[in-house]
């Protein structure tokens, strides 16, 4: 899988994408792209010794050859945690990270005669989910009883919704990465329901006991589960991007896997091309990154039909297989004996849940432009796919941009400014764009000012810096450090004698062939001009007084 | 404690408590060994069939199968008891069987038996008050964390 990443430095698409790539690929590296830590590990072993190439490349070519003969069915289920400020049950915090068992009461332990009464959020949260993809909400619609024994289950069920969910029969657009490829994909939203989660279960390394934080006991969260539409490890991860894009878009989730507030299980199996059926399905937990999701997929896909190849097709089995990241593998969970029976039955202390037509229209009317119109928004706006994908990215990437081309900015150039320089600042700093000094305003200045060859653009990257760590004004800086480039002739021709004048040996020099200290005249002419020459103006007229004379 | 029984075994019965269009799903929550109970104990039982089952001979109410009753709530019994409870549930559900010969072709399922329904909460942080008495009747509750045995697996 890895290694199709390296199709991105092939050198047709060099050419396409013209001279600028090469200082636009370093700045992707430092995207601000969550789901990009793909793109910045290769492009460091790409940079490292060529023997790391080969395995690589050796890999994705086994891969090839399997998905000749073999197809892989891809479902996922994902968890997405609500950002609430109260459990979905009763009004504990929803603070993630606090003091175990803190964040406790009556009704999220189980103790007896609690009642759970729903938190209105979590609702509107769902419906606002929903919409987003593009589902079809139950205006009715009621929770169950998930019955099982757990520790880390203070009632010995989970409240969910199992036959009718609030959201049912959606869909997701999303685009593939360049790097793997490209293209758009439509995904299958199966449904959407609200449940609670569980409390947090820490196993001791020695000993035979564990430990129970209930903290987390009741947290809202909403399950999406998606149609089995994905093929790749590739598309699976991408949707799994997407998820947390769409989360963070609507300001339901954080969106973080590390943190678990985005937590996706993996359905696959695999089938012969042209066979109708489905082969086993394996579901695969313990997946805590984008990338693990896509490296796990190839393994299994690897796996089973090195099975299906040798004849053993029977032994790949309905179980669910955990995926370890330090062996880079999937192994089985203990074995269980016989289905799980959750005896589901409707949650005899909660009531319907309604939603009224006026409800879910003023949701649908208050829903922010969601990453899939943003991206066709941008592609129409003329901007590269490679442009489209880092500024839809991020919201907040996104709301900047907006702001930035809503003051009059040109497109590609404030695009080129944020996915480069801004990006490289913000990686450095380890900051978000939200904490910069540099209004969206101040910017569109700046690129106004460059435009209009106020001032050079080195000078204006030289006053970047200072506007992204400490504000201020672009013309106010531009008139405090005298920066107005210097465009009349007159006076550079003045500078450039000057200089010529000064040095006569290297004019010997430049005379009697080595030409390339017009380099050496060009840059003392700057120094003198404190950077303000206008470059183009500078070179024509050295050029000028350097082969004119005698 | 009968209601909850009543309960666990509503639930472990097939179709007849759920209106939803998803059937197979619910049958396929329910492990077989309870399958092979509803035909060994036949009975004369009101055959009214509210019919969005796919199989039409479980149209009876199904006697329970008590034994794994009691396993799946984790509930022990002796096997004189477990005689003793199945005539019991019997009688209660049979009761309740008589909810069978109202005639509802013409009526719409309802989710819920319905409350004063919409009861929502506003998402307002309330501390609860009286936390450590929750914690100090915790049995086994040592440093900061509920001690519990080590379990890996879900049931």
């Amino acid at each position: 899988m890895s290694t199709t990443l390296f199709r991105t430095f092939q050198p047709n698409q060099f050419s396409l994408l013209g001279t600028s790539l090469l200082r636009r690929r370093r700045s992707n590296n430092f995207s601000v792209r969550s789901c990009g830590s793909q793109t910045t590990t290769t492009h460091e072993a790409k940079q490292s010794s060529p023997t790391r190439v080969a395995p690589k490349n050796h890999k994705s070519n086994k891969l090839d050859e399997i998905l000749r003969d073999y197809e892989a069915v891809i479902g996922i289920e994902t968890h997405v945690q609500l950002s609430t400020l109260t459990k979905a049950f009763c009004s504990c915090s929803n603070n993630y990270g606090s003091y175990p068992n803190i964040s406790i009461c009556p009704v999220c332990m189980g103790l007896p005669g609690a009642l759970p009464v729903l938190n209105s959020k979590v609702v509107e949260f769902g419906v606002r989910l929903g919409l987003a993809l593009n589902c079809d909400l139950s205006l009715k619609s009621k929770f169950d009883r998930k019955q099982y024994f757990y520790p880390d289950l203070p009632k010995g069920y989970q409240i969910s919704q199992f036959d009718i969910p609030i959201a049912s029969g959606g869909y997701v657009d999303l685009d593939i990465p360049l790097e793997f490829g490209g293209g758009h994909r439509r995904f299958g939203i199966t449904r959407v329901h609200m449940e609670e989660d569980a409390g947090k279960l820490l196993h001791s390394d020695t000993g035979d006991y564990s430990q129970v934080d209930l903290n987390r006991a009741g947290v809202p969260l909403l399950e999406i589960v998606s149609e089995p539409d994905m093929r790749s490890g590739i598309e699976a991860a991408e949707y799994a991007c997407e998820m947390q894009r769409i989360a963070r878009y609507l300001g339901v989730s954080n969106g973080n896997m590390q943190e678990g507030s985005l937590r996706c299980d993996v359905n696959i199996s695999i089938r012969p091309i042209g066979q109708a059926e489905f082969g086993t399905k394996v579901e695969i937990k313990n997946l805590n990154a984008f990338s693990a999701i896509s490296r796990a997929i190839d393994f299994e896909i690897s796996r089973q039909a090195l099975l299906y190849n040798q004849g053993k097709a029977d032994e790949i089995v309905t179980e669910t297989r955990l995926w370890e990241e330090g062996a880079q593998k999937t192994v089985t969970m203990r074995k269980k004996e016989g289905l799980a029976d959750y005896r589901y039955f409707p949650e005899p202390d909660l009531p319907e849940v309604i939603l009224t037509k006026e409800y879910v229209d003023s949701i649908r009317a208050s829903l922010p432009e969601l990453p899939e119109a943003k991206r066709r928004r941008y592609e129409a706006m003329g901007l590269g796919m490679q442009d489209v994908l880092f500024l839809a990215n991020d919201v907040s990437v996104a709301e900047y941009f907006d702001a930035v081309i809503g003051k009059g900015a040109e497109v590609k150039l404030a695009a080129n400014w944020i996915m480069s320089d801004i990006a490289a600042y913000l990686k450095n700093e380890k900051l978000s764009i939200n904490d910069i000094k540099l209004t969206p305003h101040e910017l569109a200045e700046l690129i106004a000012a460059i435009k209009d060859g106020t001032i050079s653009g080195k000078i204006g990257k030289e006053i970047l810096f200072e506007l992204l760590a400490k504000g201020g004004t672009v013309k106010g800086m531009i008139k405090a450090k005298d920066l107005v480039q210097i465009t009349d002739p007159v006076e550079i021709e003045k500078m450039v004698i000057q200089v010529v004048s000064e040095n006569p040996k290297q004019l010997e020099q430049y005379r009697s062939g080595k030409t390339k200290l017009q380099g050496y005249f060009a840059g003392q002419v700057m120094k003198m001009s404190k950077g303000k020459a206008n470059p183009g103006l500078l070179n024509k007229i050295l050029l000028e007084k350097l082969n004119a004379k005698d | 404690m009968a209601t909850r029984a009543l309960l666990a075994v509503v639930s472990a019965s097939p179709n007849r408590c759920f209106i939803s269009p998803s059937r197979i799903t619910i049958l396929q929550s329910l492990t077989s060994s309870s399958s092979v109970h509803f035909h060994r104990h036949s009975r004369k039982i009101h055959r009214i069939a509210r019919s969005y089952s796919s199989d039409s001979d479980s149209s009876a109410l199904q006697p329970p199968d008590v034994s794994r009753l009691a396993q799946t709530a984790r509930i022990s019994l002796t096997p004189a008891e477990i005689e003793e409870c199945e005539t019991k549930i019997r009688r209660v559900i049979d009761w309740f069987g008589q909810l069978q010969q109202v005639d509802v072709n013409s009526v719409e399922p309802a989710i819920r038996a319905e409350m004063d329904g919409r009861n929502l909460r506003e998402d307002a942080p309330e501390t609860f008050e009286n936390r450590d008495s929750i914690r100090a009747s915790i049995p086994s509750f040592e440093e900061a964390y509920l001690k519990v045995p080590k379990i890996l697996n879900k049931e």
